[in-house]
């Protein structure tokens, strides 16, 4: 289990992080959400000691990091990259020796991993003769190679042709079977709501949602609207009983006003719209984002 | 450790296999060969076929001597005269001119290297002129003038009624030999030029060890910043691990290349016959430059770890380069004083104590005093350079975009 407690870290004038804390349980899968600059990086980077925080705690099974635990842990960074010019097998193994793993064994779980990722044949390659997509798989591979207990993911669907999602995805769930504390950080709202078992919601380095997705998605309760139309849907979104909304061609995902219900909401749209499906839900991690973060109405912006 | 251990290994052998080290390897000494020795080498190399240069003689009188001359003291390796006189008769001003105007023909047709024209009487006048396409033969140039003064006394000597064998007596040729005293009180027989291209030599192979080394070491760290591996490793290792096991592991390199460098260089004197520097110096000189190594990686990785694009990188090296040119501006001016107070104020600013000790140490041995003294201070200033290297490091490693100022890097060097 990780827990993080009342991380701050400024820098110069800017406050990156600001009393974040939380908790990613053992076995779980831990979204790190936010929008850009929202202290997502720092906070990872802080929890791996590549930054001291101001002030805060981080403990990794209840110890604060050391030497053990850095080789229990597995990081994928989000800006990628690998040594170009060498040699694909002893790029990799150079980075599990550092995580205290034998020659030997780091070749055989190598080329367990790349058959697994489709990549045998560039087994004896320079780095440089993978594509780009190759070497993020290369990258993953080399984050998880030494079967880290916890592993911290900074987008790691990025950049990923749909197959190659499934399959990281497959090796997540793979992952947290086998009881590993996986935090991933992404802005890809439907990854992490297929994905995770809770989230961790960071805007503007403090933390704005946290708890289980069932539970939060309990709490917004089911006063989301599913509508699917024809016709112009623009004046959805000035609605006054709207809260938040995103209006598609002929598609919109609404949050409505406290206890307004169904049929009242009904009275306002009918005759305006010609209305194909109607369905009161829970709403989706995309509408509680841009609900929290913006609390605001988008026309159109959709999930980015 | 043993993770500063897999850094080590990493980069020395990633980098033993990488072109920029096998280039630098065999470059270098080709480089060092070419710039020192190489020139004096073709300058001193025997003439193979002789070479014929014209003579105007109007007195008619220093020709024929001047060729006897040549003959006995200038030969080609298979025996035969160096240098062939050949006459040109020309009594008036007219015929000096015309014989002025055929030798230039020939010279242009590549039958002749170059010709003399001398004065009407040597006696009075002793000014005299040589004429040819290339007036960079050094060697001939030279040969000629010394027969000439050699000539031109004796026949004015003559002149004056000296007995020949008198002048043959005071003009004899002077035999200088340097004799190395070593502090031992051995003596030992030493051609200048060779403890001029020792000393030059061990100079010339610190300062290119250096400046390959630091320039790899600075490229690597620019290459893990840019392709943000240094985040892999700063997850898997602590910073002190990290840095310490790219010291090691450029050292190794370092070894490596002076190793061989070093074998190239007991060939080449096997092979000649002759002792470039004792065993006792060697180990010495050795010593300097492994502290002096480690000096200088701690400051290129104080100087590389902050940078984060190719441009800085670039400027940075070039700063360090300058640095490192400096003893080789004073080089030859230590090299003729080596107990001079400048060469024992330079033996003391760490940055330069091994290059200077890489010239006097061939040169002169240094008081043990002086040797012991300044390796303490290049100790401590190498420990104290990598404890330094080792803050801003670990700060500016994992630092992108603007790199700090001066002041900054001093407030994260100050920090606890």
């Amino acid at each position: 289990m990780l827990t993080v407690a009342h991380l701050r870290k400024v820098y110069s004038t800017v406050v990156a992080v600001d009393d974040v804390s939380l908790q990613a349980k053992k076995g779980e899968i831990l979204g790190l959400l936010g929008p850009n600059g929202a202290g997502k990086t720092t906070t990872i980077r802080t929890v791996l000691n590549m930054i001291t925080p101001d002030s805060g705690m981080i403990l990794f099974n209840g110890k604060p990091i050391d030497e053990s635990i850095q080789n229990s842990i597995g990081y994928l960074p989000e800006e990628r990259g690998l040594y170009r010019k060498n040699k694909l097998l002893h790029t990799i193994q150079y980075f599990a020796s550092l995580k205290g793993i034998s020659a030997a064994e780091s070749k055989r779980r190598a080329y367990d991993w790349l058959k697994r990722f489709d990549l045998l044949s560039y087994y004896q390659q320079k780095v440089e003769a993978l594509s780009k997509g190759n070497q993020q798989k290369v990258q993953f591979i080399i984050s998880i190679l030494h079967d880290p207990e916890f592993v911290i993911l900074d987008e790691p669907f990025s950049g990923l042709d749909p197959i190659n999602q499934i399959l990281l995805k497959d090796i997540l769930l793979e992952l947290k079977q086998k009881g590993k504390t996986i935090i991933f950080s992404t802005h890809q709202m439907d990854q992490a709501e297929k994905l995770c078992d809770a989230i961790c919601l960071i805007n503007k380095g403090r933390v704005v949602l946290e708890g289980e997705i069932a539970e939060i998605k309990n709490r917004y309760g089911k006063n989301s609207v599913m509508l699917e139309f024809d016709g112009d849907g623009k004046f959805l979104s000035t609605l006054p009983s709207v809260h938040t909304a995103q209006v598609f061609e002929n598609y919109a995902e609404l949050i409505l006003r406290d206890n307004l219900k169904a049929p009242q909401f009904l009275r306002e749209i009918v005759g305006k719209l010609e209305i194909r499906k109607f369905e009161m839900t829970q709403p989706s991690l995309n509408a509680i984002f841009l609900d929290v973060v913006g609390g605001r109405r988008t026309n159109g912006e959709g999930a980015s | 450790m043993r993770k500063a251990l897999a850094v080590a290994r990493w980069e020395y052998v990633e980098k033993v296999k990488s072109k920029a080290f096998l280039i630098s390897l065999l470059l270098t000494p080709l480089i060092m060969l070419g710039m020192g020795i190489l020139p004096t080498l073709l300058a001193t190399r025997p003439d193979t076929t002789a070479q014929i240069v014209g003579i105007i003689d109007p007195s008619g009188e220093i020709a024929l001597p001047l060729s006897e001359y040549l003959d006995a003291h200038y030969k080609l390796p298979d025996g035969n005269p160096n240098y062939v006189l050949r006459k040109f008769s020309a009594g008036t001003a007219d015929e000096v001119a015309a014989a002025k105007h055929r030798a230039d023909m020939l010279i242009l047709d590549d039958q002749l290297e170059g010709y003399l024209v001398l004065g009407k009487s040597y006696l009075n006048d002793t000014a005299f002129e040589y004429h040819a396409q290339n007036v960079g033969n050094v060697k001939l140039i030279e040969r000629m003038n010394h027969a000439m003064r050699d000539l031109l006394v004796r026949k004015k000597l003559e002149a004056r009624g000296y007995d020949t064998s008198i002048i043959r007596d005071l003009s004899s040729e002077v035999d200088m030999k340097t004799i190395k005293l070593a502090k031992s009180g051995q003596e030992e027989e030493s051609a200048v030029e060779r403890v001029f291209f020792t000393a030059y030599g061990f100079m010339m192979m610190m300062f290119f060890l250096i400046i390959t080394s630091g320039q790899i070491l600075v490229r690597s760290m620019l290459e893990e910043k840019s392709n943000r591996v240094v985040e892999i490793l700063i997850s898997s290792c602590t910073a002190n691990q990290l840095m310490a096991g790219k010291v090691i592991g450029l050292s190794l390199l370092g070894l490596t290349q002076m190793g061989l460098w070093g074998v190239i260089g007991i060939a080449i004197s096997l092979k000649m016959a002759i002792t470039l520097i004792s065993l006792p110096s060697a180990g010495l000189l050795f010593l300097y430059f492994i502290f002096g190594y480690l000096f200088f990686a701690a400051v290129f990785i104080a100087a590389g770890a902050p940078v984060s694009t190719e441009q800085e990188a670039q400027q940075i090296n070039s700063y360090l380069v300058i640095l490192l040119i400096l003893p080789v501006m004073f080089a030859f001016t230590i090299m003729q004083n080596p107990n001079s107070t400048l060469s024992h104020v330079l033996t003391f600013i760490p940055f330069l104590t091994p290059t200077m000790m890489a010239i006097r140490i061939p040169v002169q041995m240094p008081s043990e005093l002086e040797i012991a003294g300044s390796l303490i201070v290049l100790i401590l200033f190498a420990f104290g350079a990598i404890w330094m290297a080792g803050k801003i490091f670990r700060t500016t490693i994992l630092l992108y975009g603007k790199r700090p100022s001066l002041r900054e890097l001093l407030v994260i060097v100050r920090a606890k």
